[in-house]
């Protein structure tokens, strides 16, 4: 997505403020350990955590999200900051379609597109063609042209927000908006709310860690079962939109009954209880004025192709 | 608890600590439910006139930490510390105008939390030495090992009332029972360390945010439906977690009160008998509200 911003002046007269680019710089990083080489699963089990952060390779949008034996396991890179507080800004302001373009080492020139991103200390998650990632390294240097916050559909219904997405991306997300004026006649109920294509509907119970922590920098696990024998059935594909009901994420993230969540998925599963594919928020409001249709077979969500990421 | 435990096999251990001071930054404000901006005391430091027994909820603060907030200052020994104390170990003043006193561990929140008397709490301030007596992790109910125990000290299973039925599963009592839909920030954390904030307790706030939690009391025991506690916290359903309730009033969205883990284990291992008197107050604090003493136990000394 390019964050082209042309209509800014129209826009401003109107009284909507256009949001604003920023160039930022992510560092890929390294994954790193935390003393032992084991965490402990949800059955008590010690496991060597696979793919948690850095580069991983062979993994990409469309993959099911309990496919790989990693524990939060994404799809390209994930990059940081050095210094703490940029790390943070870097999470905050980069949004899913940002372009990302490698500055360093063999993979330079190479262009990524933001995927989403991740909490804690925080982590930007940029996906690339497979043949540039297995010339990326950590360590090397990525700019990103941080664009989104802040922006504010005029068609958006009251109560609605919108967060953590590049400007250009929504009109390639299944998100349709209702109409900027109501038609005379009223319209229908649908007319006046956002409707929005989910792979699937998850209750808030199920929500796991990043909730209480705030949506502009964190993802939210999702404690989902694994799909059952016949591999078919409740399976996730990364890039999938999902909605998960009863939780408000405009600022932190928390239970609200009659309130939707609708957020894209961006890593995978993690055998540490209490997480699980997570997801980054990017439109929550109340129920009756955002409308997930969940469509377990045919639903497309965030693909290479939408991002031109082959 | 009419229970055999292994509490005769338990180490303990003498820990270091010091009441840590509370911590801001300079951008002052946090963000409540509806997005309302706030500076609210009550994490760190020594919060004053709230003990076990007393409200949860209700007051003008945020993640209200009752009584003295307790940390190491090096990194590692403070791991050890916050793993290694255990709901109902004992405290004990070390150093300033309170040393001497004797306070209660009521749980963990990144810190360790001591309810002392109010007299006490009183007296004590940030940078203020504390001892604890560490003893609790690897408590095992023999009877019941579908039943994992952690942060619980051996003299907090010995008061709590309940144990082992003749149908061979824990009775246990619980002043709330809380629904898994309640479980906010701590969930995917470890369980020896924090609490898990429980949501739906926003006192004055929307309906809509309400899960029937505004009534719980510092000191409760709580059981968590669909929870999973035994190596960290994740929903499960059909498990039961029960817990103490260690922290307060948080305005900040997606926290809450926030039960320390106890007991985690499939629900039908457990018998959970509804007692508003189950809480740490029963058996820990009667002096909390005593303002002349400093809840002195016998065979203390300040």
């Amino acid at each position: 997505m390019t964050g082209d911003a042309g209509d800014a002046g129209a826009a401003g007269a109107r009284g909507v403020l256009q949001p604003v680019a920023v160039n930022l710089l992510g560092v890929v990083e390294h994954p790193a350990l935390d003393g032992g080489p084991w965490r402990i699963d949800r059955e008590g089990t010690p496991y060597v955590p696979l793919g948690d952060g850095g580069i991983v390779l062979d993994l990409q949008l469309g993959d099911p999200v309990f496919g790989l034996a990693g524990d939060h396991a994404a799809p390209g890179a994930c990059l940081v900051h050095p210094d703490a507080a940029a790390r943070h800004a870097l999470s905050v302001y980069a949004c899913i379609g940002n372009s990302a373009r490698v500055r360093t080492g063999r993979a330079a020139g190479a262009r990524g597109v933001v995927l989403g991103q991740r909490g804690e200390e925080g982590r930007v998650i940029v996906g690339f063609g497979q043949e540039d990632l297995a010339r990326m390294r950590p360590s090397d240097q990525v700019a990103v042209r941080a664009f989104g916050q802040g922006m504010r559909p005029e068609a958006l219904p009251p109560g609605v927000m919108i967060m953590n997405l590049d400007p250009g991306l929504l009109p390639l997300l299944p998100v349709g908006l209702p109409p900027s004026s109501p038609p005379p006649d009223g319209g229908g109920d649908d007319d006046a709310a956002v409707t929005v294509s989910v792979r699937m509907t998850v209750p808030s119970k199920l929500a796991g860690n990043g909730i209480g922590r705030p949506s502009a920098s964190w993802d939210l696990d999702l404690q989902l079962p694994p799909p059952g024998p016949d591999g078919a059935a409740g399976d996730l594909l990364l890039g999938d939109l999902v909605a998960v009901t009863d939780l408000d994420a405009r600022w932190n993230m928390g239970y609200r009954r009659a309130w939707v969540t609708v957020g894209v998925v961006v890593h995978g599963a993690s055998p540490l209880p209490g997480h699980g594919p997570g997801i980054t928020p990017i439109l929550t409001g109340p129920a009756g004025a955002l409308r997930p249709r969940p469509d377990p077979a045919d639903h497309v969500g965030l693909t290479k192709a939408v991002l031109k990421l082959q | 608890m009419n229970v055999t435990t292994n509490a005769g096999r338990l180490v303990r251990q003498v820990l270091a600590g010091e009441v840590w001071p509370a911590l801001a930054d300079r951008h002052a404000y946090r963000v409540g439910p509806d997005g309302q901006p706030f500076v609210l005391p009550g994490m760190g430091g020594v919060t004053l006139g709230v003990h076990c027994g007393d409200p949860a909820t209700g007051y003008a603060s945020d993640h209200l930490e009752p009584g003295a907030s307790v940390r190491h200052r090096d990194p590692g020994a403070n791991m050890a510390l916050q793993f290694l104390t255990c709901v109902g170990n004992e405290v004990r003043v070390a150093s300033g105008p309170a040393k001497g006193a004797l306070g209660h561990v009521i749980g963990q929140h990144a810190y360790v939390l001591v309810d002392f008397p109010e007299a006490a709490a009183a007296d004590l301030t940030a940078g203020d030495a504390v001892t604890v007596l560490a003893c609790g992790q690897g408590l095992a109910l023999p009877g019941h090992p579908a039943i994992t125990v952690k942060n619980c000290g051996p003299g907090l299973i010995e008061r709590m009332p309940g144990g082992t039925r003749p149908d061979g599963r824990l009775e246990v009592h619980v002043a709330a029972r809380v629904p898994a839909e309640a479980i906010g920030a701590g969930a995917g954390m470890v369980s020896e360390y924090a609490n898990t904030d429980l949501m739906g307790a926003y006192a004055g706030l929307g309906e809509d945010l309400s899960l029937g939690l505004e009534g719980l009391r510092v000191g409760d025991i709580v059981a968590l439906a669909d929870s999973d506690h035994r190596y960290g916290r994740g929903y499960r359903a059909g498990y039961l977690t029960i817990g103490v309730i260690s922290t307060g009033q948080c305005l900040l969205f997606g926290h809450g009160p926030g039960p320390s883990t106890l007991l985690s284990g499939p629900a039908e291992a457990f018998h959970v008998v509804d007692d508003p008197g189950a809480n740490l107050a029963s058996w820990f604090h009667p002096q909390s509200q005593d303002r002349d003493r400093y809840g002195e136990s016998a065979g203390g000394s300040r």
